[in-house]
Protein backbone atom coordinates (compact mmCIF):
# COMPACT_ATOMS: atom_id res chain seq x y z
CA UNK A 1 0.00 0.00 0.00
CA UNK A 2 0.98 3.31 -1.08
CA UNK A 3 1.30 6.19 1.41
CA UNK A 4 -0.36 9.47 0.43
CA UNK A 5 1.25 12.23 2.42
CA UNK A 6 -0.79 15.31 3.28
CA UNK A 7 0.24 18.88 1.96
CA UNK A 8 -1.66 21.86 2.90
CA UNK A 9 -3.32 23.40 -0.46
CA UNK A 10 -1.54 26.45 0.84
CA UNK A 11 1.71 25.33 0.17
CA UNK A 12 0.81 23.33 -3.26
CA UNK A 13 0.08 26.39 -4.95
CA UNK A 14 3.17 27.85 -3.64
CA UNK A 15 5.03 25.32 -5.13
CA UNK A 16 3.37 25.41 -8.26
CA UNK A 17 3.90 28.85 -8.31
CA UNK A 18 7.27 29.31 -7.72
CA UNK A 19 8.00 26.40 -10.31
CA UNK A 20 5.96 28.41 -13.29
CA UNK A 21 7.57 31.70 -12.21
CA UNK A 22 11.15 30.04 -11.80
CA UNK A 23 10.65 28.81 -15.47
CA UNK A 24 9.72 32.25 -16.57
CA UNK A 25 12.37 33.85 -15.53
CA UNK A 26 14.66 32.13 -17.23
CA UNK A 27 13.36 34.10 -20.34
CA UNK A 28 13.86 37.71 -21.61
CA UNK A 29 10.79 39.77 -21.72
CA UNK A 30 9.03 41.71 -23.75
CA UNK A 31 7.58 45.29 -23.60
CA UNK A 32 4.25 45.52 -25.32
CA UNK A 33 2.87 49.54 -25.54
CA UNK A 34 0.53 51.63 -26.82
CA UNK A 35 1.33 54.50 -28.93
CA UNK A 36 -0.20 57.51 -30.73
CA UNK A 37 -1.46 55.45 -33.59
CA UNK A 38 -1.11 51.84 -33.12
CA UNK A 39 0.26 49.33 -30.53
CA UNK A 40 4.23 48.00 -30.42
CA UNK A 41 5.96 44.63 -29.39
CA UNK A 42 9.46 44.93 -28.70
CA UNK A 43 10.67 41.14 -27.68
CA UNK A 44 14.57 40.67 -26.91
CA UNK A 45 14.70 37.55 -28.70
CA UNK A 46 18.00 36.29 -30.90
CA UNK A 47 16.60 33.95 -32.81
CA UNK A 48 14.91 35.15 -36.32
CA UNK A 49 12.87 32.52 -36.81
CA UNK A 50 11.37 31.28 -33.16
CA UNK A 51 9.28 34.13 -32.92
CA UNK A 52 7.44 35.31 -29.43
CA UNK A 53 5.51 38.10 -31.33
CA UNK A 54 2.69 37.30 -33.99
CA UNK A 55 -0.96 37.97 -35.36
CA UNK A 56 -3.76 36.42 -34.29
CA UNK A 57 -6.02 38.41 -36.54
CA UNK A 58 -7.22 41.52 -38.69
CA UNK A 59 -6.52 43.99 -35.39
CA UNK A 60 -5.43 41.52 -32.43
CA UNK A 61 -1.59 40.44 -31.68
CA UNK A 62 -0.10 37.85 -29.30
CA UNK A 63 2.91 37.88 -27.21
CA UNK A 64 4.61 35.28 -25.16
CA UNK A 65 7.40 34.62 -22.76
CA UNK A 66 8.68 31.22 -21.20
CA UNK A 67 8.61 27.73 -22.90
CA UNK A 68 8.45 28.56 -26.22
CA UNK A 69 6.54 25.37 -26.79
CA UNK A 70 3.51 26.06 -24.47
CA UNK A 71 3.61 29.71 -25.75
CA UNK A 72 3.25 29.02 -29.09
CA UNK A 73 0.54 25.93 -28.81
CA UNK A 74 -1.18 28.90 -27.20
CA UNK A 75 -0.74 30.87 -30.17
CA UNK A 76 -2.25 28.26 -32.56
CA UNK A 77 -4.54 27.85 -30.80
CA UNK A 78 -5.58 31.41 -30.32
CA UNK A 79 -5.22 31.54 -34.37
CA UNK A 80 -7.33 29.24 -34.56
CA UNK A 81 -10.42 30.29 -32.30
CA UNK A 82 -10.10 33.60 -34.17
CA UNK A 83 -10.16 32.39 -37.92
CA UNK A 84 -13.14 29.86 -36.70
CA UNK A 85 -15.24 32.45 -34.94
CA UNK A 86 -14.82 34.52 -37.99
CA UNK A 87 -15.76 32.34 -40.09
CA UNK A 88 -18.92 31.25 -38.33
CA UNK A 89 -20.02 34.40 -37.69
CA UNK A 90 -18.20 37.58 -38.73
CA UNK A 91 -14.62 39.20 -38.89
CA UNK A 92 -16.42 41.89 -36.93
CA UNK A 93 -17.36 39.45 -34.08
CA UNK A 94 -13.21 38.67 -33.33
CA UNK A 95 -12.90 40.09 -30.10
CA UNK A 96 -9.60 40.22 -28.05
CA UNK A 97 -10.96 40.18 -24.61
CA UNK A 98 -13.06 37.01 -25.28
CA UNK A 99 -9.79 35.29 -26.46
CA UNK A 100 -8.17 36.36 -23.71
CA UNK A 101 -10.47 35.36 -21.01
CA UNK A 102 -10.10 31.75 -22.54
CA UNK A 103 -6.44 31.60 -22.20
CA UNK A 104 -7.07 32.70 -18.59
CA UNK A 105 -9.47 29.79 -18.19
CA UNK A 106 -7.30 27.36 -19.73
CA UNK A 107 -4.23 28.42 -17.80
CA UNK A 108 -6.15 28.67 -14.65
CA UNK A 109 -6.79 24.96 -15.15
CA UNK A 110 -3.51 24.05 -16.05
CA UNK A 111 -2.01 25.61 -12.70
CA UNK A 112 -4.45 23.78 -10.63
CA UNK A 113 -5.54 20.64 -12.69
CA UNK A 114 -2.71 20.02 -14.93
CA UNK A 115 0.17 17.98 -14.17
CA UNK A 116 2.49 20.99 -13.70
CA UNK A 117 1.87 24.77 -14.58
CA UNK A 118 2.55 26.19 -17.71
CA UNK A 119 5.71 28.42 -17.66
CA UNK A 120 4.23 30.85 -19.71
CA UNK A 121 3.39 34.26 -19.41
CA UNK A 122 1.12 35.90 -22.63
CA UNK A 123 -0.24 38.81 -23.74
CA UNK A 124 -3.44 39.52 -26.07
CA UNK A 125 -3.47 42.90 -27.96
CA UNK A 126 -5.91 44.82 -29.48
CA UNK A 127 -5.74 47.78 -31.94
CA UNK A 128 -9.06 49.82 -31.40
CA UNK A 129 -11.33 51.02 -34.09
CA UNK A 130 -14.67 53.01 -33.72
CA UNK A 131 -16.84 49.77 -32.21
CA UNK A 132 -13.75 48.64 -29.64
CA UNK A 133 -11.16 49.80 -27.72
CA UNK A 134 -7.04 49.22 -28.20
CA UNK A 135 -6.08 46.99 -25.37
CA UNK A 136 -3.32 44.84 -23.93
CA UNK A 137 -4.67 42.10 -21.49
CA UNK A 138 -1.90 40.19 -19.61
CA UNK A 139 -2.29 36.40 -18.62
CA UNK A 140 -0.13 35.35 -16.49
CA UNK A 141 0.27 31.56 -15.30
CA UNK A 142 -1.89 31.11 -12.93
CA UNK A 143 -4.98 32.32 -14.98
CA UNK A 144 -4.69 36.52 -13.52
CA UNK A 145 -6.07 38.24 -16.38
CA UNK A 146 -4.73 42.07 -16.02
CA UNK A 147 -6.00 45.22 -18.43
CA UNK A 148 -3.16 47.20 -18.60
CA UNK A 149 -4.34 50.71 -19.69
CA UNK A 150 -1.01 52.06 -21.36
CA UNK A 151 1.81 49.50 -21.49
CA UNK A 152 2.82 45.99 -20.31
CA UNK A 153 5.61 44.17 -19.24
CA UNK A 154 6.18 40.30 -19.57
CA UNK A 155 9.20 38.04 -18.37
CA UNK A 156 11.26 37.34 -15.49
CA UNK A 157 12.21 40.60 -15.12
CA UNK A 158 9.32 42.60 -15.62
CA UNK A 159 9.28 44.98 -12.49
CA UNK A 160 12.74 45.75 -12.80
CA UNK A 161 12.04 46.98 -16.42
CA UNK A 162 8.62 48.38 -16.29
CA UNK A 163 10.18 51.00 -13.59
CA UNK A 164 12.64 51.89 -16.63
CA UNK A 165 9.67 51.93 -18.94
CA UNK A 166 7.14 54.36 -17.23
CA UNK A 167 10.17 56.85 -16.40
CA UNK A 168 10.85 57.24 -20.23
CA UNK A 169 6.98 57.00 -21.68
CA UNK A 170 5.09 59.98 -20.74
CA UNK A 171 1.69 59.73 -22.91
CA UNK A 172 1.40 58.60 -26.30
CA UNK A 173 4.29 59.34 -28.20
CA UNK A 174 5.61 58.37 -31.68
CA UNK A 175 6.15 54.78 -33.17
CA UNK A 176 9.97 56.04 -32.87
CA UNK A 177 10.13 57.21 -29.69
CA UNK A 178 8.18 54.24 -27.73
CA UNK A 179 10.58 52.05 -29.35
CA UNK A 180 13.39 53.88 -28.51
CA UNK A 181 12.22 53.67 -24.75
CA UNK A 182 11.07 49.94 -25.04
CA UNK A 183 14.42 48.96 -25.79
CA UNK A 184 16.06 51.31 -23.82
CA UNK A 185 13.97 49.48 -20.57
CA UNK A 186 14.92 46.32 -21.71
CA UNK A 187 18.51 46.37 -21.82
CA UNK A 188 18.65 48.37 -19.07
CA UNK A 189 21.50 51.10 -17.80
CA UNK A 190 24.92 48.72 -18.38
CA UNK A 191 23.67 46.86 -21.44
CA UNK A 192 22.73 47.93 -25.49
CA UNK A 193 21.03 45.64 -27.71
CA UNK A 194 22.38 45.07 -30.93
CA UNK A 195 19.52 45.35 -33.40
CA UNK A 196 19.76 42.00 -34.41
CA UNK A 197 18.54 40.38 -31.03
CA UNK A 198 14.90 42.54 -31.13
CA UNK A 199 11.92 41.57 -32.26
CA UNK A 200 9.27 43.87 -33.26
CA UNK A 201 5.70 43.70 -34.03
CA UNK A 202 3.09 46.17 -34.59
CA UNK A 203 -0.45 47.21 -35.14
CA UNK A 204 -1.60 50.07 -36.97
CA UNK A 205 -3.91 51.24 -39.70
CA UNK A 206 -2.20 51.15 -42.98
CA UNK A 207 -6.08 50.63 -45.14
CA UNK A 208 -5.16 47.29 -45.18
CA UNK A 209 -7.37 45.14 -43.05
CA UNK A 210 -5.26 43.11 -41.43
CA UNK A 211 -2.87 45.69 -39.31
CA UNK A 212 0.08 43.30 -37.95
CA UNK A 213 3.31 44.06 -39.05
CA UNK A 214 6.92 42.61 -38.17
CA UNK A 215 9.34 45.10 -38.62
CA UNK A 216 12.44 43.38 -40.23
CA UNK A 217 16.30 44.82 -38.88
CA UNK A 218 16.23 47.81 -40.83
CA UNK A 219 13.47 49.19 -40.43
CA UNK A 220 14.03 48.63 -36.90
CA UNK A 221 17.70 50.78 -37.43
CA UNK A 222 15.89 53.14 -38.84
CA UNK A 223 13.16 54.13 -36.14
CA UNK A 224 16.10 53.59 -33.65
CA UNK A 225 18.31 56.22 -35.32
CA UNK B 1 -16.39 28.07 -28.97
CA UNK B 2 -13.74 27.15 -26.44
CA UNK B 3 -9.75 27.50 -27.20
CA UNK B 4 -9.34 24.96 -29.96
CA UNK B 5 -6.51 22.72 -28.35
CA UNK B 6 -5.27 19.86 -29.42
CA UNK B 7 -2.86 17.20 -28.82
CA UNK B 8 0.08 16.48 -31.00
CA UNK B 9 -1.50 13.41 -32.37
CA UNK B 10 -4.69 14.68 -33.75
CA UNK B 11 -3.14 18.65 -33.87
CA UNK B 12 -4.80 19.89 -37.70
CA UNK B 13 -1.65 21.97 -38.58
CA UNK B 14 -1.88 24.76 -40.58
CA UNK B 15 -4.67 23.62 -42.46
CA UNK B 16 -8.20 25.61 -41.96
CA UNK B 17 -9.64 23.00 -43.43
CA UNK B 18 -8.96 20.17 -41.58
CA UNK B 19 -9.28 22.55 -38.56
CA UNK B 20 -12.89 23.20 -39.35
CA UNK B 21 -14.13 19.99 -39.75
CA UNK B 22 -12.78 18.33 -36.60
CA UNK B 23 -14.29 21.14 -34.91
CA UNK B 24 -17.41 20.65 -36.58
CA UNK B 25 -17.54 24.34 -38.34
CA UNK B 26 -18.23 22.51 -42.15
CA UNK B 27 -21.67 21.57 -43.03
CA UNK B 28 -22.25 18.66 -45.59
CA UNK B 29 -23.62 19.80 -48.92
CA UNK B 30 -27.11 18.58 -49.33
CA UNK B 31 -29.00 16.70 -52.38
CA UNK B 32 -31.93 19.16 -52.68
CA UNK B 33 -32.43 22.08 -55.21
CA UNK B 34 -30.34 23.71 -57.89
CA UNK B 35 -29.65 27.30 -56.87
CA UNK B 36 -28.50 30.40 -59.14
CA UNK B 37 -24.92 29.07 -61.38
CA UNK B 38 -24.04 29.84 -64.81
CA UNK B 39 -20.79 31.99 -65.24
CA UNK B 40 -17.85 32.48 -67.63
CA UNK B 41 -14.41 33.60 -66.96
CA UNK B 42 -11.89 33.98 -68.40
CA UNK B 43 -7.93 34.28 -67.34
CA UNK B 44 -5.45 35.14 -70.21
CA UNK B 45 -1.34 34.87 -69.48
CA UNK B 46 0.69 37.48 -70.95
CA UNK B 47 4.12 38.59 -70.17
CA UNK B 48 4.03 40.63 -67.20
CA UNK B 49 1.17 38.56 -65.77
CA UNK B 50 -2.11 37.47 -66.18
CA UNK B 51 -5.55 39.16 -67.01
CA UNK B 52 -9.30 37.84 -65.46
CA UNK B 53 -12.43 38.97 -67.30
CA UNK B 54 -15.67 37.79 -65.43
CA UNK B 55 -19.41 38.35 -65.80
CA UNK B 56 -21.74 39.36 -63.10
CA UNK B 57 -24.75 37.40 -63.65
CA UNK B 58 -25.88 34.78 -61.39
CA UNK B 59 -28.80 32.65 -63.85
CA UNK B 60 -31.35 29.85 -62.21
CA UNK B 61 -34.85 29.92 -64.18
CA UNK B 62 -34.61 33.64 -64.47
CA UNK B 63 -31.85 36.36 -64.15
CA UNK B 64 -31.15 36.16 -60.08
CA UNK B 65 -28.56 38.66 -59.46
CA UNK B 66 -27.18 40.93 -61.80
CA UNK B 67 -24.08 42.60 -59.98
CA UNK B 68 -22.39 38.92 -59.03
CA UNK B 69 -18.44 39.15 -57.88
CA UNK B 70 -17.48 36.03 -59.71
CA UNK B 71 -13.47 37.08 -59.15
CA UNK B 72 -12.23 37.66 -55.63
CA UNK B 73 -8.72 38.43 -54.25
CA UNK B 74 -7.68 35.56 -52.43
CA UNK B 75 -4.46 37.27 -51.10
CA UNK B 76 -2.45 40.15 -52.48
CA UNK B 77 -0.86 37.73 -55.33
CA UNK B 78 -3.88 35.51 -56.36
CA UNK B 79 -7.03 35.64 -57.44
CA UNK B 80 -10.04 32.79 -57.53
CA UNK B 81 -12.91 32.86 -59.81
CA UNK B 82 -15.86 30.62 -59.41
CA UNK B 83 -18.32 28.86 -61.82
CA UNK B 84 -21.41 26.55 -61.02
CA UNK B 85 -23.75 26.64 -57.70
CA UNK B 86 -23.00 30.32 -56.62
CA UNK B 87 -23.96 29.51 -53.13
CA UNK B 88 -21.56 26.98 -52.67
CA UNK B 89 -18.90 28.95 -55.20
CA UNK B 90 -18.94 31.71 -52.54
CA UNK B 91 -18.53 29.42 -49.51
CA UNK B 92 -15.92 27.84 -51.55
CA UNK B 93 -13.76 31.54 -52.28
CA UNK B 94 -14.34 32.15 -48.76
CA UNK B 95 -12.52 29.15 -47.24
CA UNK B 96 -9.82 29.00 -49.78
CA UNK B 97 -9.23 32.80 -48.83
CA UNK B 98 -9.10 31.75 -45.06
CA UNK B 99 -7.13 28.65 -45.63
CA UNK B 100 -4.53 30.68 -47.24
CA UNK B 101 -4.39 33.44 -44.42
CA UNK B 102 -4.80 30.65 -41.54
CA UNK B 103 -1.55 28.70 -42.98
CA UNK B 104 0.45 32.02 -43.37
CA UNK B 105 -0.60 33.02 -39.76
CA UNK B 106 0.20 29.37 -38.32
CA UNK B 107 3.37 29.03 -39.77
CA UNK B 108 4.84 32.72 -40.66
CA UNK B 109 5.40 31.86 -43.82
CA UNK B 110 2.70 32.70 -46.92
CA UNK B 111 2.17 28.92 -49.22
CA UNK B 112 3.67 29.14 -52.97
CA UNK B 113 1.59 29.60 -55.42
CA UNK B 114 1.67 25.87 -56.40
CA UNK B 115 0.56 25.11 -53.30
CA UNK B 116 -2.24 27.61 -53.30
CA UNK B 117 -3.51 25.77 -56.46
CA UNK B 118 -2.70 22.03 -55.11
CA UNK B 119 -4.74 22.78 -51.58
CA UNK B 120 -7.65 23.43 -53.71
CA UNK B 121 -8.11 20.22 -55.41
CA UNK B 122 -9.16 17.52 -52.29
CA UNK B 123 -12.12 20.91 -51.60
CA UNK B 124 -13.42 20.58 -55.58
CA UNK B 125 -13.23 16.77 -54.94
CA UNK B 126 -15.11 16.71 -52.30
CA UNK B 127 -17.41 19.11 -53.07
CA UNK B 128 -18.84 18.00 -56.68
CA UNK B 129 -18.54 14.26 -55.57
CA UNK B 130 -20.88 14.35 -52.62
CA UNK B 131 -23.05 17.30 -54.06
CA UNK B 132 -24.85 18.27 -57.22
CA UNK B 133 -24.37 21.73 -56.38
CA UNK B 134 -21.14 21.56 -58.40
CA UNK B 135 -18.10 24.33 -58.36
CA UNK B 136 -15.56 24.72 -60.34
CA UNK B 137 -12.84 27.25 -59.57
CA UNK B 138 -10.28 29.22 -61.65
CA UNK B 139 -7.15 30.41 -59.49
CA UNK B 140 -4.32 32.70 -61.63
CA UNK B 141 -1.87 34.59 -59.44
CA UNK B 142 1.71 36.25 -59.58
CA UNK B 143 4.32 33.50 -58.47
CA UNK B 144 6.76 35.35 -56.19
CA UNK B 145 9.25 32.63 -56.17
CA UNK B 146 9.32 32.36 -60.25
CA UNK B 147 8.22 35.93 -60.99
CA UNK B 148 5.45 34.84 -63.43
CA UNK B 149 2.13 34.95 -63.77
CA UNK B 150 0.45 31.63 -63.52
CA UNK B 151 -3.01 30.11 -64.44
CA UNK B 152 -4.50 26.79 -63.00
CA UNK B 153 -7.81 25.30 -63.73
CA UNK B 154 -9.87 22.17 -62.15
CA UNK B 155 -11.31 19.50 -63.60
CA UNK B 156 -15.17 18.32 -61.78
CA UNK B 157 -13.14 15.16 -59.93
CA UNK B 158 -10.56 17.91 -58.14
CA UNK B 159 -7.45 17.18 -60.81
CA UNK B 160 -5.59 20.62 -61.10
CA UNK B 161 -3.91 21.79 -64.15
CA UNK B 162 -1.79 24.45 -65.30
CA UNK B 163 -2.11 26.69 -68.40
CA UNK B 164 0.49 28.17 -70.22
CA UNK B 165 -2.06 30.15 -72.18
CA UNK B 166 -5.34 30.38 -71.51
CA UNK B 167 -8.39 29.38 -69.10
CA UNK B 168 -11.85 29.49 -69.38
CA UNK B 169 -14.55 28.08 -66.79
CA UNK B 170 -18.52 28.36 -66.92
CA UNK B 171 -21.51 27.78 -69.26
CA UNK B 172 -20.49 30.25 -71.71
CA UNK B 173 -17.03 28.16 -72.19
CA UNK B 174 -17.07 27.06 -75.97
CA UNK B 175 -17.55 30.69 -76.70
CA UNK B 176 -14.95 32.76 -75.36
CA UNK B 177 -12.14 29.55 -75.41
CA UNK B 178 -12.97 29.75 -79.19
CA UNK B 179 -12.27 33.94 -79.13
CA UNK B 180 -9.35 33.19 -77.25
CA UNK B 181 -8.12 30.28 -79.32
CA UNK B 182 -8.17 32.52 -82.15
CA UNK B 183 -6.95 35.69 -81.23
CA UNK B 184 -4.17 34.81 -78.48
CA UNK B 185 -0.35 35.20 -79.29
CA UNK B 186 2.28 34.94 -76.82
CA UNK B 187 3.58 37.79 -77.12
CA UNK B 188 0.84 40.26 -75.91
CA UNK B 189 0.74 43.72 -74.28
CA UNK B 190 -1.39 43.74 -70.52
CA UNK B 191 -4.18 46.02 -73.03
CA UNK B 192 -3.99 43.18 -75.85
CA UNK B 193 -4.40 40.58 -73.28
CA UNK B 194 -7.54 42.76 -71.46
CA UNK B 195 -8.70 43.69 -74.83
CA UNK B 196 -8.98 39.86 -76.04
CA UNK B 197 -10.30 38.83 -72.66
CA UNK B 198 -13.25 40.81 -72.53
CA UNK B 199 -14.30 39.98 -75.92
CA UNK B 200 -14.15 36.67 -75.42
CA UNK B 201 -16.49 37.59 -72.23
CA UNK B 202 -18.39 39.44 -74.66
CA UNK B 203 -18.90 36.63 -77.77
CA UNK B 204 -19.89 34.39 -74.52
CA UNK B 205 -22.62 36.62 -73.51
CA UNK B 206 -23.73 37.12 -76.69
CA UNK B 207 -24.16 33.52 -77.31
CA UNK B 208 -24.57 32.09 -74.00
CA UNK B 209 -28.23 32.79 -72.19
CA UNK B 210 -26.47 32.20 -68.90
CA UNK B 211 -23.84 34.62 -69.15
CA UNK B 212 -24.63 38.10 -68.81
CA UNK B 213 -22.81 40.70 -70.71
CA UNK B 214 -22.35 44.67 -70.29
CA UNK B 215 -25.38 45.96 -69.00
CA UNK B 216 -25.53 50.00 -70.45
CA UNK B 217 -28.46 50.18 -68.98
CA UNK B 218 -27.81 49.68 -65.13
CA UNK B 219 -23.81 50.84 -66.06
CA UNK B 220 -22.95 47.12 -64.84
CA UNK B 221 -20.27 46.00 -66.77
CA UNK B 222 -17.88 42.58 -66.49
CA UNK B 223 -15.09 42.48 -63.88
CA UNK B 224 -11.59 43.25 -65.08
CA UNK B 225 -8.89 41.98 -62.91
CA UNK B 226 -5.04 42.27 -63.65
CA UNK B 227 -2.42 40.10 -61.29
CA UNK B 228 1.22 41.62 -61.77
CA UNK B 229 4.10 41.62 -59.40
CA UNK B 230 2.34 44.90 -57.94
CA UNK B 231 0.04 41.78 -57.38
CA UNK B 232 -4.35 41.74 -57.45
CA UNK B 233 -5.88 44.66 -58.72
CA UNK B 234 -9.47 45.49 -60.18
CA UNK B 235 -9.96 47.73 -62.95
CA UNK B 236 -12.63 50.62 -62.16
CA UNK B 237 -16.11 50.54 -63.66
CA UNK B 238 -14.65 53.48 -66.35
CA UNK B 239 -12.22 51.47 -67.79
CA UNK B 240 -14.85 48.10 -67.75
CA UNK B 241 -17.34 50.61 -69.47
CA UNK B 242 -14.45 52.24 -72.02
CA UNK B 243 -13.46 48.40 -73.06
CA UNK B 244 -16.76 47.25 -73.28
CA UNK B 245 -18.32 50.25 -75.24
CA UNK B 246 -15.58 50.25 -77.51
CA UNK B 247 -16.33 46.40 -78.70
CA UNK B 248 -20.29 47.52 -78.48
CA UNK B 249 -19.77 50.27 -80.86
CA UNK B 250 -17.78 48.29 -83.03
CA UNK B 251 -20.36 45.43 -83.53
CA UNK B 252 -23.04 47.82 -83.67
CA UNK B 253 -21.28 49.57 -86.76
CA UNK B 254 -21.17 45.96 -88.54
CA UNK B 255 -24.65 45.14 -87.39
CA UNK B 256 -23.75 42.29 -85.59
CA UNK B 257 -21.12 40.70 -87.68
CA UNK B 258 -17.89 39.79 -86.36
CA UNK B 259 -16.45 40.27 -89.42
CA UNK B 260 -14.04 37.93 -89.84
CA UNK B 261 -11.85 39.41 -87.29
CA UNK B 262 -10.96 39.31 -83.97
CA UNK B 263 -11.41 43.68 -83.65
Amino acid sequence: MSNYFYVAPEQLIKDRAEFAQKGIARGRSIVAAIYDVGVVMVAENPSASLNKISEIYDRIAFAGVGKYNEFDRLREAGIRWADGTGYTYSREDVDARALANFYAQHLGDMFTEGQKPLEVEILVAQLGNKFRPTKLYRVAYEGTISDETDFAVLGGDAETIKGRFADLEVGRLTLAQTLKNAVSALAGPDRQLPVGDLEVGVLEDRGDRRTFARLDDEQIARLLA
Amino acid sequence: MGLPLFDAQSDPGPSFVRFAELAGLTTTPHHTELSAHATTVVAVRYDGGVVMVADRQATSYYVANRDVRKIEAADRYTALAISGSAARGLEFIRLAQLSFEHYEKMTDSALSLEGKANYLSPLVQRNNLTSTLVVLPLLAGWDLAHQRGRVFEYDGAGGCYERQDFAVIGSGSPFADSTLRLGFTPDMSREDALALAALAIYEAADNDPSTGGPDFVRDIFPMLVTLTSEGFRELDQETASATFRAINDRRSASRGVAGGTLR
